[in-house]
């Protein structure tokens, strides 16, 4: 309960521009005919962390995925609305995307570190954007590496391949890998349900660190993670943002109905 | 009645035990097959190098009347449709006064007087590739004729050491006055301007000294003996090889037969390809293959990616995939023929136009050569690099594409620092399918550059040292050529054995280090996915 007193609590409506990190403005999705994405409208307040729920196939990740446009990548995806990042309207279509993608690390469900070395894998954004320094990589890597609580495990076998890491240093080499470009925002999609419980609390305590240096925004199955980690929650139902609030607030004493069944475990 | 089952006669048992016998049956058959393949190969090819002892022989010939020869005596039952009744022809190469560089002989048994292994007749082979096969007498030197045969290694010393002066004296000195004479000739010198008379000079004085030199050598012989005792002279400058082979045992014939694997692989081929070594033909194959691996790869990694990663999904792509597919099953010859109609006469022939108009109407690139020789390979190959790397681009895990794009790559970048990466084991796959198909095509090889004997390497001293445009030998033609071998004159046939062994090996070796580059590119690039 002590807990809950200690929470800063945000007014999610009346966020100022200062403290939004990410602004959805009457966001609307189709992948063909099939329309994911129902007039979203949300404001992702800065250095929280916001957990996405809903079932499966209620279009969170999608949502996610809207942040730093991996949609693009889908064949007949077609975005509508605005999302405002760092003040500039993300979906307009002269948008920078790799830019945007320093700028927004996200995180995959299972591990996908590249068949290269860890000090490579760090480095891979980087070498991207034209930085060949030996001694400005050797610094990033080392920084990324601390930020994800890896670098005592691995500061001794750098150069082996990645492959040989375990599930759950692969996953924060793939945060490393996104620390290293030093993004304001990091998008987590389940980033811990292909990881053993034990990993998967590190990995929390790890989000509650990174908190400090850039906003994050999860999608996770799992409500109690949601609660443990998250300071407010939105819960989308079939494509619609059906309730956001802080989350002690939703997981407690949800507005609407269909919050209430769905994390009192009735559906989904 | 009902349906006719293969459950009405076997029970499952049953079934599962035929499957598996007659999977193994035609495996096995398989198997056979290529052991025979390799073993006829081996077998013929390595008679190449073995080498026969030297028969004495004595025989009497229709007339009744009896010889006294040398001869090595063929491997094998010689059939033929007089040979039913007699219980075996004999196939005999020998050397006489009549033929002292061999001739071909074939004996029914009852003809044979006397056949015994002659220990001091020896088989002596010629630097032009031919062979005498007779008793080493005496040694001429000059001023001292008919020196004991222990000299032979002293004369052989001189003789060789002679020639290099010759050879020194011709590149040194006499080819220089010979430019210069030719630029005079060029700049139309009077035939008695004094600089040209002392070079005509000079040049005659060198050629003088190159005549005195030529004669000392000529007077080195080695003097043998025919088994009839008539005798025969062999210049020392023309002797390459000299065995007692009725003496040598099994090492000795180690040690030559690995002389003549070595001289096969150095040398040129001498006696109209049925002779000599076949190295020119090894390196037209290599090179060639390394050429068409340089172009082939590129262009089907490139047509692979775009079909795999840019195509719209849609019927123009699932045409070109099949007509890609196609491709591979196009007759070779058809191939040789669209090099030589559209690369070498019209692509070549533009070219000799547009850059090499002066030399006109000799073609330089307009003619056949081991580029278009390995641009048509490369065409014929196109479909398998296509299809063998477009499966390794399947293959990349949707995964690390999205990994790359999150961390602002562009298609590009996530193509060049992701896709092909992991895709490099099945590219690799690709390229061994090329080799062993492009290795062992001869068909449009023969329309598009392959002779049969080229004059010069596509590769010397001389800028720009590579000559692409050259016509060359390969293996395969050179087999071809050595099928029509006559097949009684046992050397010459068994050359060509010996060839096939050698692009087997060709292949062989090309796929092995193609298949440890996959295994490493696959145990860097594909551990853990």
């Amino acid at each position: 309960m002590l807990k809950l007193f200690e929470r800063e609590q945000l007014d999610l409506e009346g966020l100022s521009p200062e403290q939004t990190a990410i602004e959805v403005r009457d966001l609307n999705l189709r992948f063909g005919q099939k329309h994911v994405l129902h007039d979203i409208n949300m404001r992702i307040p800065k250095n929280r962390i916001t957990a996405l729920i809903g079932q499966s196939g209620c279009g969170k990740s999608t949502l996610i995925a809207c942040f730093n446009r991996m949609n693009d990548l889908i064949l007949n995806s077609q975005t509508s609305g605005e999302i405002v990042i760092e003040g500039r309207n993300i979906n307009h279509k002269k948008e920078n995307l790799s830019l945007l993608r320093s700028q927004v690390g996200m995180v995959f469900q299972r591990p996908n570190p590249f068949p290269m070395s860890i000090y490579d894998n760090v480095c891979y954004g980087l070498r991207l954007q034209g930085i060949k320094q030996r001694r400005q990589l050797d610094d990033a890597v080392e920084r990324a590496l601390h930020e994800a609580a890896l670098w005592e495990e691995v500061k001794d076998r750098l150069f082996d391949s990645a492959m040989t890491l375990s599930g759950g240093q692969q996953q924060r080499l793939v945060i490393a890998r996104a620390l290293a470009l030093k993004p304001s925002i990091l998008l987590l999609d389940e980033p811990t349900s292909a990881l053993d419980p034990l990993t998967t609390l590190f990995i929390e305590e790890l989000m509650g660190e990174l908190k400090k240096r850039c906003t994050i925004v999860i999608v996770t199955h799992n409500m109690q993670q949601a609660a443990r980690v998250s300071d407010y929650t939105a819960f989308l139902h079939q494509g619609e943002l059906v309730e956001y609030s802080d989350s002690d607030t939703l997981f407690t004493m949800p507005d609407k109905k269909q919050t209430e069944d769905y994390i009192t475990g009735r559906y989904g | 009645m009902g349906k006719w089952s293969v459950r009405q006669f076997l029970s499952n048992r049953q079934q599962q035990s035929f499957v598996i016998s007659l999977g193994a049956f035609c495996a096995s058959l398989l198997l056979v097959a290529l052991v025979c393949v390799l073993g006829l190969i081996a077998l013929r090819g390595s008679d190449y190098f073995w080498p026969r002892p030297v028969h004495s022989l004595t025989y009497t010939d229709m007339s009744g009347a009896e010889h006294k020869v040398y001869g090595q005596v063929g491997m094998g039952k010689v059939s033929s449709q007089y040979s039913a009744g007699i219980e075996r022809l004999w196939l005999i190469r020998y050397s006489d006064a009549a033929y002292p560089f061999g001739n071909q002989l074939i004996l029914e048994t009852p003809d044979i007087q006397h056949l015994a292994v002659a220990k001091e007749a020896a088989d002596i082979l010629l630097s032009d590739g031919t062979r005498v096969f007779a008793k080493p007498v005496s040694v001429d030197m000059p001023g001292q004729s008919a020196q004991p045969l222990t000299a032979l290694e002293q004369a052989r010393l001189q003789v060789d050491a002679l020639q290099q002066d010759i050879e020194q004296i011709r590149t040194q000195y006499l080819a220089p006055i010979h430019r210069r004479l030719a630029e005079l000739d060029i700049r139309d010198v009077d035939d008695d301007a004094p600089a040209r008379e002392r070079l005509s000079r000079e040049f005659k004085e060198w050629q003088s000294k190159v005549l005195t030199l030529e004669t000392q050598v000529a007077e080195f012989r080695l003097n043998v003996q025919f088994s009839d005792g008539l005798p025969f002279a062999i210049a020392l400058n023309e002797l390459d090889q000299l065995n007692y082979t009725g003496q040598l045992n099994v090492w000795g014939k180690l040690g030559v037969a690995a002389n003549g694997v070595w001289a096969f692989l150095t040398e040129s081929p001498k006696q109209a390809n049925t002779a000599g070594g076949v190295f020119p033909a090894l390196f037209g194959t290599v090179l060639m293959i390394f050429v068409m691996t340089i172009l082939v790869t590129p262009f089907g990694v490139m047509a692979a990616i775009y079909l795999n990663e840019y195509a719209p999904d849609n019927s123009m792509t699932a045409i070109i995939r099949i007509c890609v597919s196609n491709m591979a099953g196009v007759p070779s010859i058809v191939y040789g023929v669209f090099g030589l109609g559209f690369f070498v006469y019209m692509v070549g022939g533009q070219i000799d136009e547009l850059f090499f108009s002066d030399r006109l109407p000799a073609p330089t690139m307009g003619t056949p050569g081991v580029f278009w020789a390995a641009l048509t390979m490369a065409i014929l190959t196109l479909p398998v690099v296509i299809v063998a790397t477009e499966e390794g681009l399947r293959r990349v895990p949707d995964r690390l594409k999205a990994g790359s794009y999150a961390l602002g790559a562009t298609k590009l970048e996530t193509i060049w620092h992701t896709i092909l990466p992991i895709a490099s084991p099945g590219i690799m796959t690709g390229v061994i399918l090329a080799i062993a198909r492009a290795a062992g095509e001869v068909a449009p090889l023969m329309l598009v550059g392959a002779v049969k004997f080229a004059p010069n390497l596509p590769f010397d001293g001389e800028f720009p040292y590579l000559h692409l445009d050259r016509q060359f030998m390969h293996l395969g033609v050179l087999i071809y050529d050595g099928a029509f071998h006559s097949q009684t004159d046992m050397r010459s046939a068994s050359m060509m054995f010996a060839s096939c062994l050698l692009l087997l090996l060709v292949v062989f070796v090309l796929n092995i280090l193609a298949v440890i580059l996959r295994k490493r590119l696959r145990q860097r690039y594909l551990r853990g996915y």
